[in-house]
């Protein structure tokens, strides 16, 4: 993507975590990645899962580092 | 081909490439660090030695032994009458034999219930501090029982999971490696001794206890309080089991010369008159006593007249027993102490006596399976034990000092948590008793020989008993809290374990090193304990150890100082003593003939004259090796004096000790010493000291006597000594580098120094300990100057670009657990419990300002922003459903967690915590915070000799002053710092010795910065080892050479030039570079204000504290000097507007508060409410009904009364008078004081003037 093309995402909605399958609508939540402690596989769940990686049943789920423009004052 | 084995030897240079190849590579052998690996050793081996075969906690079980229980037997008085008629005997009961076979600790693992994981079942600690879980594995005991004499039946029963210390045997990572270790989330040098509980690392600290297996002579008042007769004098030893757990005996000395035998037994006290046990022991006679205390009839005892009679004393008073046999002895004994000892009722009055003389005299010398031989030694060291006692009593011999390192040893962690285990096991196989009493009840007088019993035993009565050792354990651990019915012979039931907190690397291993004298002495008010004495030289760090309360009874080790944890094998040693002439004929006589003892055993006796040679000779053997004499036995010699310690050979080889290295001249060998022998040896500190024909050994280096910590102190020996103990305590508080696993770390608040550098002035020992992995500080140009005002007393003026280059800027990070499950439910915890689940509820809206922080599960994304009071985590209310196997949301309502702390955060990670079985719903989550703290006015800082100061201004680059080279200080320290930190040295200005021209206490900081000044401008490192100057070779001319080499000048001064004017100054400044550190006190974690906040309820005055918002406390010394300022109303202020004060009607006539009443309006007419108005002059007080009257002074109205001048109160009575009230501002507590004396009965007045 060029420069020019890229777009600051807004904060609210219409950013690359909310696609598709996040609304208000569903009951099941929206289904989430996130990285096993232990083989670094991606796990994703949703509302109400098991916590465990699904690839070597590892207890410890990390967040994945956020596809947001995260953007502060520096000051 | 394989690799290089990892070098392990370490200089005091930077050595970069090879650290970063140690970085890059973790080695696959072993560490590059042995040395920090040996200084927690003890820790690990301590452990290690519980369950290994024939370990400790092996010896525990045979100490429990088997218990027997016996059922009963149901019998109605009829029934008993009858049989007794008969003549019948009593049904014999039966008896069921229980004991511990074995114990096995499992490494920690998932539960079998758990199905998901099938490839690595391991849990390992990077895991549990990830999941703030405990490290910990099953414990299952293996019970054997059977009833009479029939087959042993066994069951292996599960005891619950016993936390795990780390780099153990029962840990994965015993022998990993430090590739190993990275690959498990640990540090490469992770060196492990803690325990993981919660997540947190506890570890059990080193505890001084009395010297194992030696009698020593003890003078205290108090034994006065035991009873009439008794005095100061004792002899106490404390007799240490296999399974190291010890049993105390004294022997008191009674005024008309009887001794007694005082023990205690599960917390209770009980005296035994000496000569019933020495008859007990062995089948003797009052000859064979009298000759073992005093001497044979040829020997010179005799003639000791003061032991003699007493002797005889001893003797006739017990006649008045008129015991006689052995067997009488034991028996008497055995009937008194049986309902004590736990033993079985059946067992005869004799046997009970015999397990008493087990269990309780002397056990070192004879626990389990006591033989004739055993009972001997034990009656031999009583003789022993008496005689040291008459000689304390005539003052032939001193008391031993039981605060001296020499008479104390070290309970370490590792047997402590055996103990605790054995014990545990022990109350479990007792508590079956009233459970199979209450089997046998239920079951209608059920015996053990019921074919139900077999079936019972282990489903109704094993199972009913509390087998969750392994819960006991963790609270241990986790509390510090001792649980013990017996106490284990301990003086203090809390304060055992702390946390090992990771603030920086120093403060992580000087836990390790760590010794606490007891927590009993920190409440003595004699400070005797915390002297420092010469005995602990070597063993003990003299530097090392806070100031403050716990100084001194809370000191480190010595570098290289070691502790045993095994029992050496000295089988044989009895044997060569034989040979070298000890013999058995004894005489009380010192001169005659002095004791030779091992471990508390008395091998022999031989002349004073022999026992010189006898521990030379040994000594000799020990070092070269010859006949197989273990080198770490310590061989105390006591030679003879007049009125010193009690003359002997005292050898000891067993755990728990202390010993260190030195090196023994007649073979230039290496030689352990332990603190027992040293202060009789001649060792030399220095080759200077060496005195010919007398010293035996000499110190490999005089630094050994410090600690790590202390050794890292630069040129430490020019520093006045409080100086070097700030600076111990100081660099444990240094926002260093706590690790360099900082990722997978959970710790509630870490710190970490972003800057951190290597220091330029270290000592070698710096690289041998590690510690360039975990830097601490930061090399500062600093110039001692007073320059801008901003630089007075301790503060120091930081330049600003410095600081903008990242000077001392750090990070902390706190990890906070989000748990969803109420802490109190958490025990009882189901699937069904679930209640709650994170994210948003599902079809209810998702506000845009929610998601600011929060992702679409309701969890904040990596690197958001959180202030006070933000959202981090969203959450909702669920009911399980069992058709859909689903939690559903019923109310639709979006919860949320809320950040509380002050202070703008970035959220740095988020882990997510599932349980051990797989099978839970995110339930907690645990949220690592990141908080940047760049150093601001009012941090504290300082440099390494105990120079602290506060940051007082971050001054302009252009502002500083700059020399002839360009530099400018990173730092400006005023010089007052310096001679204000002395006692008293005169300021000779002679230019031969830096000590003179710069008078001050922390003389080592100029050296260093000279040190530092010469070792940046040539690129090299500079050994700061203490010691290696002399008068003869000063620090001055070697650094001031290295100076002037490089074209400075040779004292370190430069001429520099104002920042402002540009001018040069008029004198030369000192500048150099200094090594500083941040320390972790900063003022965002202190500043306390307050204008108005939350006030006590009560009181109506602010609260204290500054974490409820709370005021700091203008005291009574502050009061006092606003008085003395005449400055009355910041008085005013302070004491009354700003705190309670409040406006209260009060009566003029009759001062009384708490009888003003308001009046109701609606009796009162208008006008009546004016002439109130008028009269109060403030009605505004009044509220709505806007009158006051006091009812005390009020008379209750009658009818001829005007309207106007009557009044009515709430119940619609009718008053007049009374309206002599008024409002005066008075505290809140003063209406509140009048309210509680009323109470009581008393009124209080006051006079209202104008």
């Amino acid at each position: 993507m060029s420069r020019e093309a890229y777009q600051v995402p807004s904060l609210g909605g219409g950013n690359a975590f909310s696609n598709d399958n996040m609304g208000a609508g569903s009951l099941d939540g929206p289904i989430v990645a996130y990285l096993c402690g232990d083989c670094n596989a991606r796990v994703s769940l949703k509302r109400g899962d098991q916590i465990r990686c699904k690839e070597c049943g590892h207890r410890v789920l990390y967040k994945e580092r956020t596809k947001r423009m995260v953007q502060f004052e520096a000051r | 081909m394989a690799p290089a084995a990892t070098d392990t030897n370490w200089s005091v240079n930077y050595d970069v490439l090879k650290r970063e190849k140690l970085f890059r590579n973790p080695p696959e052998d072993k560490t590059a660090y042995p040395s920090l690996a040996a200084s927690i050793k003890p820790h690990v081996d301590s452990f290690n030695a519980l369950f290994e075969s024939g370990g400790i906690l092996e010896a525990g079980l045979k100490d429990i032994g088997t218990r027997t229980f016996l059922d009963e037997v149901t019998e109605t008085a009829e029934q008993k009458q009858q049989r007794l008629a008969e003549g019948r005997r009593a049904p014999r009961r039966n008896k069921l034999h229980v004991r511990i076979k074995e114990v096995f600790l499992e490494k920690p693992a998932i539960p079998v219930t758990n199905k998901f994981t099938a490839r690595n079942r391991n849990i390992y600690p990077s895991e549990c501090r990830e999941r703030h879980a405990t490290y910990r594995g099953k414990l299952r005991a293996k019970i054997e029982y059977r009833v009479n004499n029939g087959d042993w039946a066994e069951s292996v029963r599960e005891m619950g999971q016993v936390p795990i210390m780390l780099r153990t045997n029962r840990c994965y990572l015993e022998k990993a490696t430090p590739a190993e270790l990275v690959q498990h989330k640990e540090e490469s040098e992770e060196l492990g001794g803690y325990f993981i509980v919660n997540g947190n690392e506890k570890l059990i600290r080193m505890l001084i206890v009395g010297r194992r297996n030696y009698p020593m002579a003890i003078v205290r008042n108090t034994f006065t309080n035991r009873g009439h007769a008794y005095t100061k004098f004792g002899i106490q030893i404390r007799s240490v089991r296999p399974d190291q757990t010890s049993q105390t005996n004294v022997l008191h000395y009674l005024n008309d010369g009887n001794v007694t035998f005082r023990f205690s037994w599960r917390k209770n006290e009980f005296i035994v008159p000496v000569v019933m046990i020495l008859k007990a022991l062995v089948e003797t006679n009052d000859r064979e006593i009298f000759e073992a205390i005093v001497g044979g009839s040829s020997s010179e005892g005799i003639n000791n007249t003061f032991v003699t009679d007493r002797v005889e004393l001893l003797l006739r008073t017990y006649k008045a027993y008129k015991l006689h046999s052995r067997s009488e002895c034991r028996a008497f004994i055995g009937e008194k102490f049986k309902p004590v000892l736990g033993v079985p009722a059946d067992i005869s009055n004799e046997e009970a006596g015999t397990e008493f003389l087990r269990k309780v005299v002397l056990p070192h010398l004879g626990n389990q399976n006591v033989t004739e031989t055993q009972d001997y030694d034990k009656f031999k060291m009583l003789m022993f034990m008496i005689r040291k006692l008459y000689a304390v009593v005539a003052g032939d011999c001193a008391p031993d000092n039981p605060d001296a390192v020499s008479n104390q040893e070290i309970l370490l962690g590792g047997f402590l948590y055996g103990m605790l285990l054995k014990e545990r096991l022990d109350e479990w196989v007792r508590s079956f008793a009233p459970i199979l009493k209450d089997w046998s009840n239920r079951n209608h007088g059920a015996r053990f020989t019921d074919p139900a019993f077999e079936r019972d035993f282990v489903s109704k009565v094993v199972r009913r008993s509390n087998e969750n050792i392994g819960g006991a354990m963790e609270y241990f651990l986790s509390t510090g809290n001792l649980v013990s019915p017996t106490g284990l012979d301990l003086q203090q039931t809390s304060g055992y374990t702390v946390m090992a907190e990771k603030i920086n690397f120093y403060r992580f291993i000087s836990h390790f090193r760590m010794i606490h004298r007891g927590s009993f002495f920190a409440q003595l008010k004699t400070t005797t304990v915390r002297k420092l004495l010469p005995e602990s030289w070597g063993f003990l760090c003299p530097v090392h150890t806070p100031d403050g309360s716990p100084c001194g009874l809370l000191n480190h080790l010595a570098h290289k100082c070691l502790v045993a944890t095994k029992d050496t094998d000295v089988s044989h040693i009895p044997k060569l003593l034989v040979q070298l002439g000890v013999r058995n004929e004894s005489s009380v006589s010192l001169d005659e003939s002095v004791s030779v003892q091992l471990d508390g055993r008395i091998v022999g006796y031989c002349s004073p004259k022999q026992a010189r040679v006898v521990a030379s000779t040994l000594r000799h053997w020990k070092v070269s090796g010859t006949n197989n004499v273990p080198l770490d036995l310590e061989i105390g010699y006591v030679p003879n004096s007049t009125g010193g310690q009690y003359p002997g050979i005292y050898m000891f080889s067993q755990a728990a000790r202390m010993y260190r290295e030195v090196k023994y001249l007649p073979l230039d060998k290496l030689d352990y010493v332990g603190p027992f022998e040293q202060p009789f040896m001649e060792i030399a500190c220095l080759p200077s000291d060496l005195v010919q024909g007398l010293s035996t050994h000499i110190e490999f280096t005089p630094t050994n006597i410090l600690s790590i910590v202390a050794n890292m102190t630069p040129f430490s020996d020019y520093n006045q000594s409080p100086r070097n103990m700030y600076q111990c305590q100081m660099s444990k508080q240094t926002m260093g580098t706590p690790g360099t696993a900082i990722d997978y770390r959970t710790d509630n608040k870490l710190y970490r120094l972003q800057t951190g550098q290597t220091p330029i002035v270290r000592p070698p020992l710096y690289n041998a300990y590690g510690l360039d992995n975990f830097p601490n500080g930061t090399n500062a140009v600093v110039a001692i100057i007073s320059y801008t005002g901003y630089d007075m007393d301790d503060a120091m003026i930081i330049n600003k670009s410095s600081h903008e280059r990242g000077f001392g800027y750090g990070t902390v990070y706190k990890t906070k657990v989000h748990s969803l499950d109420d802490k109190d439910s958490r025990r009882t915890k189901s699937k069904q419990a679930v209640q709650k689940l994170f994210g948003f509820a599902p079809g209810a809206e998702i506000r845009a300002e929610w998601r600011a922080t929060l992702d679409e599960d309701g969890l904040p994304h990596i690197g958001a922003e959180i202030k006070e009071g933000s959202i981090v985590a969203a959450y909702h209310t669920v009911r399980y459903d069992a058709s859909s196997d689903s939690y559903i949301n019923v109310d639709g309502i979006t919860q949320f967690v809320k950040y509380k702390d002050s202070e703008k955060a970035f959220v740095d990670s988020i882990r997510i915590m599932g349980s051990e079985t797989g099978t839970e719903p995110a339930q907690a989550l645990s949220v690592k915070y990141r908080i940047p703290r760049k150093p601001i006015i009012g941090d504290k800082f300082s440099s390494r000799h105990g120079q602290k100061g506060v940051c007082s201004q971050l001054w302009p680059a252009v502002d500083m002053p700059f020399s002839e080279s360009g530099i400018q200080p990173d730092l400006i320290i005023n010089p007052h710092a310096f001679p204000s930190r002395k006692p008293n040295t005169t300021p000779e200005h002679s230019k031969t010795n830096l000590t003179n021209t710069m008078p001050g206490m922390t003389i080592a900081q100029m050296i260093e910065s000279m040190a530092g000044k010469a070792g940046s401008l040539h690129g090299h490192p500079q050994d700061c080892t203490p010691f290696q100057f002399s008068e003869e070779h000063t620090a001055t001319d070697y650094f001031g050479e290295q100076l002037r080499r490089a074209g400075y000048n040779y004292y370190g001064n430069e001429p520099l030039y104002s920042g402002i004017t540009g001018k040069e100054f008029a004198a030369d400044i000192f500048i150099g570079v200094v090594h500083y550190q941040r320390l972790r006190h900063m003022v965002n974690d202190k500043f306390q204000v307050r204008t108005t906040g939350p006030v006590n309820n009560l009181t109506g005055q602010p609260v204290k504290g500054r974490a409820k918002g709370g005021g700091i406390r203008v005291g009574e010394m502050e009061r006092d000097s606003l008085i003395a300022h005449g400055a009355a109303y910041i008085l005013q202020d302070r004491l009354m507007n700003c705190s309670d004060s409040q406006r209260a009607w009060i009566c003029r006539d009759c001062g009384s508060f708490l009888s003003t009443q308001v009046a109701v309006s609606s009796a009162g007419s208008s006008k009546a409410r004016l002439a109130a108005k008028s009269s109060s002059g403030s009605a505004a007080l009044g509220g709505n009904a806007g009158i006051v009257r006091c009812r005390r002074c009020a008379r209750e109205a009658v009818y001829e009364d005007s309207r106007a001048v009557v009044w009515e109160d709430g119940e619609g009575k009718r008053f007049v008078g009374g309206d002599n009230v008024t409002v005066v501002a008075v505290p809140g507590v003063l209406r509140y004081l009048d309210v509680e004396l009323a109470a009581m009965g008393i009124r209080m007045k006051f006079r209202v003037d104008n």
